[in-house]
């Protein structure tokens, strides 16, 4: 075993194991390792096969970068696929296993894929689609077909499972002078600076331990630095998170957190939820979110035992762990010198391969004085091993690039091709970052938002320097929000003594390599090279075509190379070809965290009428109309539905019954201007109606369309009290809100809602007023002539309770609405129930509110559905041509006065025995084709005619269609019925029993 | 209207929705606040200060709020809500011309909850997108806005936050309040 715990060192804690599973063997590491630094430290190799070619991976990085190690944490409900280990603390319990792989990821049957691998190239969906040309051209959507269930089948990577998320998240809102994201000494020294001028700092940090870099270090003075810069913040007052990951910004200096709460505990508290997204809102925002050492492109390059530099150091520092003894560390700058010299010191045979020439002399000597075997102008060609590196082939430089070289065995192999800033974030505000030809890495532009980049953020690569960088972040964003102007030194770019060579890729003339470049995806360097020789130009047809950068890493650890390949390609440099947008989120967040306590119960607020536990008490079942709960129907003892409301209609029409009407919208109009504004909004004539009245009304849009109907109660000169549908509620009161605010705001009126208010029930049927009598305080208020049809009186239950009546209906009977504050809402019920039953009177749903009114011919929002003219529904005759309202003009366009426009109509079966649905399409009977003439919107068993009938809207109506035979077609439901155009008046069009 | 006292009680939006809780320590106390006595001042541009002034004298408090304000005094607070809006809490209030404004009884629309504690702030802000720190949100400050899509009016009163919900949606607002406040140690204070 070549990998191993060191005796001492690290940050972990040694005096606290912890145990887990990996792939169902147990294995043990320490608090404070991450699942890829226990199962190094335990000789494991192999944690992951690839996305196609299921080749073996290994860690690859030692943070949100990786794209080895990629692995699914928990089981059954909990499992969460992708996970990088490099990333997941490991708790006790964990329970982790590798994916894509069957058996196991040691012995996997897919890597059969490897053999086949030319097949998967680039474009292999794409060709899928459209067939392989020359013989499969136009048949690809065939092919697609037969083999899409294996393809889909094969692809992807990891399984989630498929089961209710069993875990609670939520959302949440947090504001701030400044955001700092990342904990480096970059993100430190900003949060510090900006603290102690008094402002109000978020530091956020995506590790579990605070520090970034600092951590990676083994100098007493780094952990000095860090534990002082800790203990300012806390003095300072900061707000300060770990495993919080700032995964986008947005506009106005917002930016998206995510919090992981507990997917480090093995056993979290009660109600805590796993996870929560946060909204900051910040004044001003620094991001010291670090840089990502690239990798480079040779042969084999992602066979386990191959990681970046900085990683090699990371896991012999922060975690105490050797990754290899025998290492090889290949650079192209001066970066990996402290790595190289950190595995020596830990105790490995260590050679440094320089793809530059020349070394500055200080650094080879410094090298050599710790046993690392420096070997310049060379790098990796080709590495060799079975589940792992034991050997490679070097690249030695030569006068037309590179040739193959000696053979060295080795267990650990370590790359550094350059750094790469996270400017990810900034990107998410549309800043396009630019190519520094120095440093070669894309960094950030100037630009103009309340955003700084700190540290290697910024290319600033020595640790003394980022602390001036996040010093000098800070003084900008006090500066700024402070309002002054002060000059600010910030420490230049770069740093390295001798500079940085490009290396993104070795080739040798001749040799075949399978050098990967986006490893999560197998994208190749050959299939950037078959992309560009298909004729792909543009990096983000690139990105696409090659799927390079589209991983879980969203290219983090290839995209530079994919650039440069793509540029050398078409013979170009890399800033002209340009990089691709990076979006949030910049590392993946869980679909529950979007959803937060959204969801089961809460998916939308349930709207509870004040009589709502009266009506389950007394058998209601319930059924949603909007946001609002509503009583469909009460049955009883062997009732179904429709024996349900077939009864309460019939009861009703005979007798008496009460529905729950509280969601009809209810608005309060005052002001001496009430009447003026009501008779500009509603279309029929409102001026004069007297006080102790109502009046049935219609408003309708600009545009001349009905927008929605209901009565109006006058109960002073300038006291009005509207309803309009339930539907239509919230519309209506921001409708009037609105004209009041912007067109009429001279009109001295206001609006209040007050459906929240009043509670109503509709007592309906021809013993309505003797329940009525029997529950109000003085029963001569409620007789015919105290209270005759359209009626309005204010008076007192027999309790006591202040109660509102009008004579009005929508049942087609004797009716009224009755309405009492809120909190005495089941004390009406209570008391107009007794009385009903003493009637055999009943409770009602919508479901025979709906029957009444289809067979009154009574319009609700399905008829009203926003394309109808008041003509259309049957209620031109109520217009007043005698002033100017809402909608007065346009409605007098031509296309809204054809003759053949669609008109409520009445809708029976031809075969009374039959039955037919709404949404039937209806059709002239020798036309049964398009559109047809018609729909049909509501349809009832009427009791009182004693077959099924509808209400709809065909062209010309009733005049063009009586005596025809129409046909409601319903080809994928019902089938087509034969049915007749009626009057939609079926029932009492006289209305002598309302008045009665 | 005159309001007396009608012999029937009123019954809360969320009576039947208390769950009993239990916890060691208590980050959040949810309190509702029954019987509710809430009016609305409406007054014209033209009569604003004139009318809201003399209200606000009549109850003894010393000025008329400002925008997103409140003035209190004794159990009578008087809530900006809208420029020329005013809510009454803790009392009626009699009718007034209608050339000087509106005045409606708005009692049983809302429901009011009380949330206090350690962790109050946190749990509101787990729906609020309200900057809620004391320099932005100080006590007598009044907002409207949007908890799970439903607009609500808040007050920072003298006590804590005090919540008005619409009244159909209260026990929807309540069970997640509830929930977002367990992890912090819940109390639900059942006594007025």
């Amino acid at each position: 075993m070549s990998a191993s715990r060191l005796p001492d060192g690290g940050r972990i804690d040694r005096s606290t194991p912890v145990n887990f599973k990996w792939d169902k063997q147990n294995f043990s590491g320490f608090a404070g390792d991450t699942l890829a630094s226990a199962l190094i430290a335990s000789g494991e190799t192999i944690f992951g096969r690839s996305f196609k070619y299921h080749r073996p991976r290994g860690v690859m990085s030692a943070g949100v970068e990786e794209s080895g190690a990629i692995v699914t944490v928990g089981r059954d409900d909990r499992r969460d696929p992708n996970v990088k280990a490099t990333t997941q603390e490991i708790y006790e319990g964990l329970n982790a296993s590798g994916q894509n792989a069957w058996p196991n990821v040691r012995t996997d049957i897919g890597a059969v894929n490897n053999l086949m691998s030319r097949f998967f190239s680039a474009g292999f969906y794409y060709k899928t689609f459209m067939g392989i040309p020359p013989m499969e051209w136009g048949k690809g959507t065939g092919i697609w077909m037969q083999y899409e269930k294996l393809i889909r089948k094969a692809a992807g990577m990891g399984v989630a499972s498929r089961e209710p998320d069993p875990d609670t998240y939520e959302h949440g809102h947090r504001f701030c002078d400044v955001l700092v994201v990342g904990s480096g000494p970059a993100g430190l020294a900003a949060a510090v600076k900006a603290s102690l001028a008094g402002l109000d700092v978020l530091l956020v940090e995506q590790d579990f331990e605070l520090g970034g870099d600092y951590l990676n270090q083994s100098t007493p003075e780094a952990e000095l630095t860090r534990t002082a810069a800790l203990k300012a913040l806390k003095e300072a007052g900061a707000t300060v998170m770990t495993r919080t990951s700032a995964f986008g910004l947005y506009d106005y200096g917002v930016a998206g957190l995510l919090e992981r709460v507990t997917d480090h505990l093995a056993d979290p508290p009660q109600h805590t939820p796993r996870q929560r997204f946060l909204t900051v809102r910040a004044k001003h925002t620094i991001l010291a979110t670090g840089a990502l050492e690239r990798s480079i492109a040779f042969g084999n390059n992602d066979m386990p035992g191959i990681m970046t530099a900085a990683a090699g150091a990371t896991y012999v520092n922060r975690y105490g762990v050797l990754p290899g003894n025998q290492v090889v560390v290949a650079t192209s700058n001066d970066s990996a010198f402290t790595a190289a010299i950190a595995m020596a010191k830990a105790g490995a045979s260590v050679t440094l391969l320089d793809a530059r020439e020349s070394l500055p002399g200080g650094a080879a000597k410094l090298l050599e004085s710790h046993g690392v075997n420096l070997k310049s102008g060379s790098t990796v060609l080709e590495a060799h091993g079975r589940k792992g590196i034991s050997n490679l082939e070097l690249a030695v430089k030569s006068s037309n690039g590179w040739s193959a070289g000696e053979t060295l065995d080795c267990n650990l192999l370590m790359l550094s091709g350059g750094w790469s800033p996270v400017v990810n974030l900034l990107s998410h505000r549309g800043v396009r970052p630019v190519w520094d030809s120095q440093n070669l890495c894309f960094v950030s532009p100037g630009h103009d938002e309340p955003i700084q980049m700190a540290g290697s953020a910024n290319a600033v690569w020595h640790t003394e320097d980022c602390e001036a960088s996040g010093a000098a972040a800070a003084d900008s964003a006090i500066a700024a929000i402070n309002n002054q102007t002060t000059s600010i030194v910030v420490p230049a770019t770069g740093g390295w003594e001798s500079p940085i060579e490009p290396l993104y890729e070795v080739t040798v003339e001749g040799r075949k390599l399978k050098s990967f470049i986006d490893p999560q995806h197998d994208v190749t360097a050959d299939d950037v090279r078959l992309a560009h020789q298909e004729g792909f130009v543009s990096v983000e047809h690139l990105k696409r075509y090659t799927t390079l950068g589209m991983a879980t890493d969203q290219g983090k650890m290839g995209n530079i190379i994919g650039l440069a390949l793509m540029a050398e390609a078409l013979g170009r440099d890399i800033p002209e070809v340009g990089t691709t947008t990076f979006r949030p989120p910049y590392t993946p967040i869980s679909l529950g965290a979007l959803t937060g306590r959204g969801k089961g119960a809460h998916f939308k607020p349930l709207r509870r009428t004040p009589i709502h536990e009266w009506n389950l008490a007394h058998g209601a079942t319930m059924t949603e109309a909007g946001l609002w709960q509503r009583p469909w129907y009460f049955a009883r003892k062997g009732e179904g539905i429709t024996e349900a409301y077939i009864r309460e209609t019939i009861t009703t029409r005979e007798s008496v019954g009460l529905v729950d009407v509280t969601s009809l919208g209810k608005i309060a109009i005052q002001g001496p201007d009430a009447t003026e504004f009501i008779n500009r909004i509603y279309s029929n004539a409102f001026a004069k109606l007297p006080i102790g009245k109502a009046r049935y009304g219609i408003m309708l849009r600009d545009d001349g369309i009905v927008m929605d109907d209901g009565t109006t109660w006058r109960f002073s000169d300038t006291d009005y009290f509207m309803t309009t549908t339930t539907a239509h509620a919230a519309k209506v009161m921001v409708w009037l809100e609105e004209l009041l605010q912007t067109r009429w705001s001279h009109l001295k009126v206001h609006v209040t809602s007050v459906s929240e208010q009043w509670a109503g029930s509709a007592v309906a049927g021809p013993k309505s007023r003797d329940v009525l009598s029997a529950c109000v305080e003085d029963a001569t208020t409620v007789t015919n002539d105290a209270l005759p049809f359209m009626g309005v009186i204010e008076t007192r239950l027999k309790n006591g309770a202040p109660c509102r009546i009008a004579r009005i209906s929508f049942s087609g009977e004797m009716a009224y609405e009755m309405y009492v504050g809120s909190d005495y809402a089941e004390s009406m019920m209570d008391l107009l129930w007794e009385s009903t039953q003493t009637f055999d009177g009943c409770l009602y749903g919508t479901e025979a509110l709906g029957a009444l009114r289809i067979e009154k011919g009574h319009v609700t929002g399905v008829e009203l559905d926003g394309r109808v003219t008041i003509e259309d529904a049957g209620l031109g005759a109520m217009v007043s041509d005698k002033k100017s309202y809402i909608g007065s003009a346009l409605r007098k366009r031509p296309d809204l006065n054809r003759v053949d426009r669609p008109q409520l109509v009445g809708i029976v079966p031809k075969d009374r025995s039959e039955t037919f649905k709404a949404g039937s399409v209806l059709c002239a009977e020798d036309k049964l084709e398009g559109h047809g003439e018609g729909w049909i919107t509501a349809v009832t068993h009427s009791p009182s005619m004693g077959h099924w009938i509808g209400l709809g809207y065909i062209k010309g109506g009733y005049n063009e269609w009586s005596g025809k035979t129409v046909v409601a077609a319903d080809p994928v439901r019902r089938g087509n019925v034969d049915v007749e155009i009626i009057s939609p008046h079926m029932v009492d069009p006289s209305g002598e029993r309302m008045r009665g | 209207m005159v309001e007396s006292t009608p012999q029937v009680k009123r019954v809360s939006a969320l009576a039947g929705h208390y769950k009993p809780v239990s916890s060691e320590r208590v980050g959040v106390t949810l309190q509702e606040i029954r019987d509710l006595t809430l009016w609305q001042l409406a007054v014209w541009p033209d009569s604003l200060s004139s009318t809201a002034a003399q209200v606000a004298d009549s109850f003894g408090i010393a000025s008329v709020p400002d925008f997103c304000s409140s003035g209190t005094s004794g159990n009578i607070s008087m809530l900006r809500i809208e420029p020329c809006k005013f809510w009454i809490v803790g009392s009626a209030l009699s009718e007034i011309d209608s050339s000087k404004g509106a005045v409606i009884d708005l009692s049983h629309s809302r429901t009011h909850v009380r949330v206090t504690g350690a962790d109050a702030t946190t749990v509101l802000n787990s729906y609020l997108p309200l900057d809620l720190r004391e320099r932005s949100f100080p006590a007598g400050g009044v907002a409207s806005t949007a908890f799970h899509h439903v607009g609500i009016t808040l007050w920072r009163s003298e006590h804590g936050y005090e919540l008005f919900l619409p009244r159909g949606f209260a026990v929807s607002l309540w069970e997640l309040l509830c929930e977002a406040s367990e992890q912090y140690g819940l109390s639900v204070n059942d006594r007025l």
